[in-house]
């Protein structure tokens, strides 16, 4: 079973001036379970659009898709999954506390659980001190938090996030990034939107770009990033002692290392020069 | 559903709209001067002005909390984080009503207690001709309170079809004028007089309004109450079906639009 299976899904919605926009066209994609996926794309490519029909918030125009085996729109799909939304908002009247117990309720956690994963995910989040004060008093990072807080509370294993680094300080991204590490290490799946290519490189196990509704491609990252190889950087020490640093081109690496052990020089370090995702983002959204 | 009920509540008793309107409750306070400024039958006009306050504030209270909170919810994107969780959208709808109707009687409870102590306060000092009959009053207090969870109703109803607050507020506002004289002008269109001065596309459109309008009238038992009035029974329960009935229907509608609308 895929953690998450999307088969010819499109959105169009009605603009102004009864212009017909196509957010999403016949999207295929399935994520295996396990697996961290980055969902890159500009503003505007349709990633949201995507991420709201998962969640049942609103209806594909067109085609099918499941949440671990569960059609999407169904109550059993959303007991499936932890969902962050774009820029959340959440009961501004309500304190971070009571609004992870009002969610773990509807996750139908128990008393005992819920409470213990509430003081847990207020912690991890560093949301303690404040737990007690209605959310309208929280800075947007804050409330961000919150959004993670309600993610992870039930311990789901697949996880849908609307560009959950947006908006954050450097702290912040870097506490989403491991959070995600930390989830794929214990066996979970992600599912991520982003329009930033490091945060893609950094946590993802493969990637699909999606520009003006159209997913351009679909790869690992390991892939793309060895298909990047341009060629590498070569710093040797000649027998006389220079040092001297040459750019080698992927074919004549091999040629060009055998012909320095028999000068006997010293190799002292290849590094390989790549294109990095950024580049290869831009390349794809440009075609 | 029961999670949405509760933080429909605590959602309301932190809500500046409700803390402003309960405001007006202080007026209870000024009745029984007001009263007896009258000389006679200062029990009546007490229990007058009474029931007048309690409607009053649960007319306030059901248009504005039953217009705005579904919109809020909306305007301020909560319906992203809400609807997404493992929540059928009925279950948070009727969540939000059975919140509202909740909050409904709550707020007639303490208001009723209030206006029962003014009225005794009243009595006592200048007792009236008639004895007071309390069970008339709660009767007409708690028909009160269905009428105002049905205009709740109607509110919630509006709120699903609407992007803006305008059409549920001022909507439910012109249902409530309505519904006090739909009865009256039913029955003068269909009266041997209107025949010959009404136009023949009035009457069908005036019908199609009187059955589509809440016919709110039954739920007046004011007057049973001020001069001690048996009201009539199967006139009650007939309000009561009615009552069931309409809030049904009604929240059956909400249920299917908000069921079918795209939370963009
Ligand atoms: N409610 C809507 N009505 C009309 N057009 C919309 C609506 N929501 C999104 N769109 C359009 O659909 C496209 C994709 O939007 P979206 O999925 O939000 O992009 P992003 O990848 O930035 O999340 C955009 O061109 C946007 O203008
Ligand atoms: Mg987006």
């Amino acid at each position: 079973m895929f953690a998450l299976d999307i088969q010819g899904m499109g959105k169009s919605f009605k603009g102004k001036k009864r212009q017909v926009v196509e957010a999403l066209q016949g999207l295929n994609l399935s994520i295996e379970q396990g697996e961290v996926f980055g969902f890159l794309g500009p503003n505007g490519a349709g990633k949201s659009t995507t991420i709201k029909c998962l969640m049942g918030l609103i209806k594909p125009t067109y085609g099918t898709a499941t949440i671990m085996g569960e059609p999407i729109g169904s109550v059993a799909s959303r007991m499936k999954v932890g969902f962050l939304p774009e820029n959340p908002a959440f009961y501004d009247y309500l304190s971070a506390e009571e609004y992870l117990l009002f969610v773990g309720g509807i996750f139908k956690m128990s008393t005992a659980l819920l409470a213990r994963r509430t003081e847990e995910m207020l912690k991890l989040l560093e949301l303690w001190d404040a737990r007690k004060r209605p959310m309208r008093g929280y800075s947007k990072g804050m409330v961000q938090r919150v959004g993670l807080a309600q993610v992870l509370l039930h311990d789901p294993d697949l996880y849908i996030l609307d560009e959950p680094m947006s908006g954050l300080d450097p702290l912040g991204r870097a506490l989403v990034k491991n959070i995600i590490i930390d989830l794929k290490k214990r066996g979970k799946s992600v599912f991520f939107s982003t329009h930033i290519t490091d945060d893609v490189e950094k946590v993802c196990d493969r990637v699909g770009v999606i520009n003006k509704g159209q997913l351009l491609a679909l790869d690992s990252v390991d892939h793309i990033l060895q298909q990047g190889i341009e060629g590498y950087v070569v710093n040797i020490t000649t027998v006389a002692g220079l040092r001297e640093e040459s750019f080698v081109t992927k074919s004549d690496l091999q040629i060009f290392i055998q012909r320095a052990i028999s000068n006997q020089c010293l190799i002292e370090k290849i590094q390989p020069r790549r294109k990095d995702m950024e580049a290869f983002f831009l390349e794809i959204v440009a075609r | 559903m029961f999670a949405i009920i509760q933080i429909t509540l605590k959602g309301i008793f932190r809500d500046r709209v409700f803390q402003g309107i309960m405001v007006l409750a202080v007026l209870f306070l000024f009745i029984p001067s007001a009263a007896s400024l009258s000389m006679r039958q200062v029990t009546e006009l007490s229990i007058t002005l009474s029931l007048s306050l309690i409607s009053f504030i649960l007319l306030l209270l059901s248009v504005f909390l039953g217009a705005t909170s579904l919109w809020k919810d909306m305007e301020r994107r909560y319906t992203f984080s809400v609807v997404s969780l493992p929540i059928s959208r009925s279950s948070y709808l009727l969540g939000r009503f059975f919140g509202l109707a909740l909050f409904i009687v709550l707020t007639s409870v303490i208001l009723g207690a209030a206006g029962c102590l003014v009225i005794k306060i009243c009595s006592g000092i200048y007792p009236p001709d008639r004895p007071v009959v309390w069970g008339y009053l709660v009767l007409a207090i708690g028909f009160a309170t269905l009428k105002y969870i049905l205009l709740v109703g109607v509110a919630l109803l509006l709120s699903t079809v609407s992007t803006s607050f305008f059409l549920p507020v001022f909507g439910t506002i012109c249902a409530f004028l309505a519904s006090g004289v739909t009865q009256q002008v039913y029955e003068y269109v269909n009266s041997p007089i209107a025949l010959q001065v009404v136009s023949p596309f009035f009457k069908p459109t005036v019908t199609l309004l009187y059955y589509l309008l809440p016919n709110l009238a039954g739920f007046d038992l004011n007057v049973n109450a001020i001069y001690s009035i048996a009201p009539d029974q199967s006139g009650l329960l007939l309000t009561v079906v009615y009552f069931v009935a309409y809030t049904a229907i009604l929240m059956g509608g909400a249920t299917l639009i908000f069921g079918h609308r795209e939370m963009k």
